[in-house]
This record gives structure tokens, sequence and C-alpha cells, in this order.
């Protein structure tokens, strides 16, 4: 009861922030990029916010106790993806005014057919992962209630969706950034106090997985026992580290920053948020072996960890606080994908309106509350994994290459990025469906960013024919790396008070 | 100047990208100039248009040459925690890599901003 009180609180304090925030959503800029009027630090706490999602509070201290140690590679994939993300794609994304991938391509490519299909792939990615999102919300929920999986789920589905359609991505800027820290405080303190409460021998068990089990402590990441296991590393760290730089929700956040320049120290600042946080799936993953090395749904055991060490009241206080902190994870990255979500459906794929905005939400809600009934049996960072390899062989090559390379075609495009989800997502689906042996073709089937991503840069560059290049597509490039006056909003100030347009006055000043 | 007549106007803002959406179906030339709401580059002269593009050439090998550094970096901490025996093999799985990162992000954001002040000096 403890569990659902603090839950509920969470949940209530984001309503409150969210509607403080909303100061009238009025248009579609207003709706998705806040119009550019959100301050930097606050940028860095959304994104951080957003990102830390249920596979960092639950799935990594969960993997950690079920495959070993080396399920930490996911971390420092997850944060390794934002050097890329500052050095690749954050200031000439900001620069090209667009405001999401599908946007981009459009600009870039200057073909309506493109814009179409990046929304396609933008579903795709959000869907995947927004599964393992909602499973998260319903089997902590389940743990701490006894609520049945399928009520906190469809609950979940509510909660988020409404707190969406009202605000929409200003209000979400200041929730998640809300999230961040109560994600931090939640995970963070519970995590001292359970070192404390441990106790001595626990302690040293924990600090030495090594003589218990030379296997776990392998610093490698073995998926299922297949015998490859830095194979299987290898891939995990490509697709997370790639995937990072394609999630559409990510390089969306860029474009409520003032300029390319304050683009590129967000995704700094983000990067020193999630080592700080990283810390602390450690502690409930080596505590978790000790404590509590039979778990069946290893995705609660931070949920679990608590209780076993410090049964009593002060264990049911912990777990609260910790649940609260994973369904936070939970409400932060589900609005974030779903607000990305809702501009792909409508926005690039109806083309849109507020209304059809809000709709578009209500809609991404139902599908992915829909498909997470069935995926209660997957582990959270699998899903999450897969959603990282399909963005990493789509839009990873597609910005690369269209914000580098001026080379990039539409047709090129259009190849690339069906090559890159056709064999992405074919391989994730087949090796859910197929029940193949452990070894290198089952790694290659449920890891496929080690050669799906090669394989989509390589025909995104083939497919695009050098004679086809047309004239305005350098001009299209160069505008993206040249600062001053020539390129979008690129003004470098930073806004002073909200509520006035800093589009507007960035205009007249010039 | 439009904004200080307007001060305490309520007024519906919308910005070049909004308009870009409301109007679908514009040629491209058109959607380039409409999308950025600033003077086509073409209207730069041929001085320019050189520094530019030499400010998008330095960019893209320091751009490169961070990715690289970045997936050499990977590679020497697999490698490290592999290698290291008994417990500081896991050790350096948690603990070594974000500062590497935090390193190679933050130069290469110094660097990407000396190129654009380069940039900037050369062309006021």
């Amino acid at each position: 009861m403890l569990g659902l009180a603090s839950i509920s609180l969470v949940v209530a304090a984001s309503v409150i922030i969210g509607v403080w925030g909303v100061r009238a959503a009025r248009s579609t800029p207003d709706f998705l990029v806040a119009s550019r009027s959100i301050v930097p630090g606050w940028n860095a706490l959304a994104i951080a916010g957003e990102y830390v999602s249920a596979a960092s509070v639950l799935g990594l201290a969960g993997l950690l106790v079920k495959n070993g140690v080396g399920a930490m590679w996911y971390a420092v994939g997850f944060t390794a993806g934002y050097v890329l993300v500052a050095a690749l794609v954050a200031g000439p994304m900001r620069r090209s005014g667009a405001y999401t991938v599908p946007d981009f391509a459009e600009y870039r490519l200057g073909s309506p057919r493109i814009r179409r299909m990046c929304g396609l792939v933008v579903l795709v990615i959000m869907l995947l992962y927004l599964l393992p999102q909602f499973k998260a919300a319903g089997v902590v929920l389940e743990l701490v209630s006894g609520i049945p999986y399928w009520i906190g789920v469809v609950g979940a589905g509510l909660v988020v969706s409404s707190t969406i359609a009202v605000g929409g991505m200003r209000s979400a800027t200041y929730v998640q950034a809300f999230h961040y820290l109560v994600k931090l405080a939640f995970v963070a303190g519970p995590a001292v106090f359970l070192i404390f409460l441990a106790g001595p021998e626990r302690r040293e068990a924990a600090l030495d997985p090594v003589a218990a089990d030379p296997d776990w402590a392998k610093p490698l990441l073995d998926l299922d026992g297949s015998g490859h296991s830095l194979l299987a590393t290898i891939s995990v760290l490509v697709a997370t580290t790639l995937g990072a730089m394609g999630l559409p929700h990510v390089v969306m956040r860029f474009h409520t920053v003032a300029g390319a320049r304050s683009a590129r120290r967000v995704a700094v600042n983000v990067i020193v948020l999630l080592s700080l946080f990283y810390l602390f799936p450690i502690v409930y993953g080596l505590l978790g072996r000790v404590v509590t090395p039979h778990a069946e749904e290893t995705d609660v055991v931070p949920v679990l960890v608590p209780t076993a060490i410090a049964p009593g009241t002060l264990g049911a206080v912990l777990t609260a606080l910790v649940a609260a902190g994973a369904f936070a994870a939970f409400l932060s990255t589900s609005s974030g994908l779903l607000l990305a979500l809702a501009g792909g459906l409508s926005h690039d794929l109806f083309g849109g309106s507020l209304s059809k905005l809000r709709l578009g939400v209500a809609v991404g809600t139902a599908l992915a509350v829909a498909l997470s009934l069935p995926a209660a049996g997957v582990d959270i960072n699998v899903l999450v994994g897969w959603a990282f390899a399909v963005a990493a062989s789509t839009f990873c090559p597609l910005l690369t290459l269209g914000i580098w390379w001026r080379g990039l075609t539409a047709t090129g495009a259009t190849v690339g990025l069906l090559v890159g989800a056709g064999s992405s997502t074919g391989a994730a689906m087949a090796s859910a469906v197929l029940d193949l042996e452990p070894g290198v073709l089952s790694i290659l089937l449920a890891q496929p960013a080690l050669w799906t991503v090669p394989l989509a840069f390589l025909t995104m560059a083939g497919a695009s024919r050098p004679g086809s290049v047309p004239d305005w597509a350098s001009e299209a490039v160069l505008r993206l790396h040249v600062p001053g006056r020539y390129s979008t909003g690129d003004t470098g100030a930073i806004p002073r008070a909200r509520g006035t347009n800093r589009l507007d006055t960035a205009e007249s000043a010039d | 100047m439009r904004a200080a007549n307007a001060v305490n106007q309520r007024v519906r803002v919308t910005s070049p990208q909004t308009r870009l959406a409301q109007r679908r179906g514009a040629d491209a030339m058109g959607r380039l100039s409409h999308l950025s709401g600033r003077p086509p580059l073409s209207t730069l002269s041929a001085i320019d248009l050189d520094a530019a593009e030499r400010a998008m050439r330095r960019q893209r090998r320091l751009a490169v040459r961070t990715a690289v550094s970045l997936a050499v970096a990977l590679a020497a901490l697999l490698i490290a925690a592999v290698l290291t025996p008994g417990r500081l093999g896991w050790a350096v799985l948690f603990f070594a890599p974000y500062p590497v990162l935090l390193v190679l992000a933050l130069v290469h954001v110094r660097r990407a901003e000396r190129i654009e002040d380069r940039h900037t000096e050369d062309r006021p």
C-alpha cells in the first residue's frame, strides 16, 4: 500500500507540474518543441530524465542479476551514444531548423515521400521502445499493490496520455526534469541506505562475485549462454551507441535549445547526468545477486532488494521509494516517446493540426498498451535493445550521411531505410518467434546491429547515384555547419524570460 | 523591431517552420529558404562560400576523428575489462568508461566551437 501511495504522489506531482508548465499549448510548434524557449540546464535534465528509462532503473539491475556484470555494457553504450550525438548530430540538427527526423529528411532530401517513410520508422522505433516501459509499469504496480498486470498497464497508459494531451512538450520538459531528480533521489537514496543495512557479510559477498561465480563475474555480456560473449558484447555496444544517435525523441529534444552551440553542450551535460545515474543499478545488481538470487521476474529486482535486506517498516518504506522512482522512469520516458510517436503519426504521416496531434497521443498509447500485454515475459533490456538496433540501422546512417555527405540522395536514403528497417526488425522478430539454439546465429538475430548497421550505411551510400545529386543539396548541407545569420535559429543567446517568443525576437533582431 | 511595438498584445506567432508545415507541396528551393527563414547562401560572395566550405570540412574532419577515438576507446575498455584479473575486471567496466566518454565529448565540443569562432572571425 505504501508503494501505491508513493507512486500516486509521483503521478500527482507530475500532473501538477505539467499543468503549471502548460501555459497554453497554442500551436503545433508550442506543442512539439515548446517554441524553443526551454533553458539549456532544464533541457539536459529533461533529456536525461526521458532517457533514463525503465531499462536503466529496473532492466540493468535485473539483467545484472540474471546474466552477470557484463550487463553494464548496456549502460556504457547508452552513455557513449551521447559522445556521437555531440559530435555528429546535435549542432547541425539544431541548425537545420527541422522539428523531427522526418522534417529533417524532407529538408535535406526534398522529398515528401521520404518524410512519410521516416514517419513510419519513427512509429516502429517508438513502439518497440514503449513496450518495455509499459511492461515495467505493469510489473512494478503488480508487485507493490497486487493489481493485475493488465490493469496496471492500462492505468499507466491513461495517466501518461492524459498528462501529455493537456500539455505537450513544454509541460513534458518540466515534468521530465522533475523525473530525473525523482529517479536519482529515489534510486540513489535507498541504494546508499541498503549498502549500510546489508551488513559486512553480505557486502563482502556482493563485492566478491568472482569467488562465488566466476562466470557471472566475467565482464562480458553473454546472451543466454551462447558461448560467444565477446561477439554479443560488441553487438550490444554497436546497437546502443549508434542507436542513441538515431532515437527520434532524443533528436527532437535538441530543437528546444537556443542554438547549435547550446545543443552540443546539452549533449555533454547529459553524459555527466547519465554517468552519475549508472552508479546505482550496480548497487542493486550486486546486492540483488546475494539477497534475491532466485527472483523469477528479474526486472523487478531493485524493488525486491530493500525488503530482502531490511524486513519490516524500513524495508517497506525503501521499497515504496524505489517503486516510485521506477514509476517516474516509466512516466517520463513514455511521455517523451508518445510525443515523438504522436508527432510521427499526425505531423509527418497525416500533416497536422493540434487536435490530430492529441489524437496521435491517444492512438499511440492504445497501440503500446495493447502490444505490451503479450510482451510481459520478455526482458526489458531485450526489448529496449531492439529499439536501439532499429534506430541504429535506420536514422543513424540517415542523419550521419545526410549531415556530413552531400552525395546522399532521396533514392539512396529510401533504399537504405528500407534495408535497415527491414533487416533489423526482421532479425528481432525472427529471434522472438524462432526458438534457436544458442550460438552465433542466435546472437546475430537477437542483437542484429553488428551487421544491419554497416549494411544500411552501405546501401544508403551505394544507392545514391552521384549524377542525381540536386544543385541545392550542397547548400542544404553547408547551411548545417556555418554559424551566424545564414543558419536557422543559431543566435547563440540563451532565452531569458519564459513566455516571450524567441523566434520572433531573433527574426526582428537581424 | 516588430516585437517592441507589440509589447502588451497577445499575438499568435507562427515560426517559419510552422508556415512550412502548413504549406505543403512547395518546390524544393522554396522549401529551403522558407525552412530556414534566412537569406539563401547563394547570396554569398565566392569568398564567403569558400570560407563556409572550409569550416564544414574542418568540422567533418573533427567529427570523424572523434568517432574513431570513441571506437578505439571502447575497444580499449573492452580489452582492459577482459584482461584485468579478478575483482578489478568488473570494477573497470563499472567505473572507467564514463570519465573517458566525458573527456572525449568535452574535447570535441571545445574544438568544434573553436572552428566556429575562427569562421566568424574570418567573415565578420
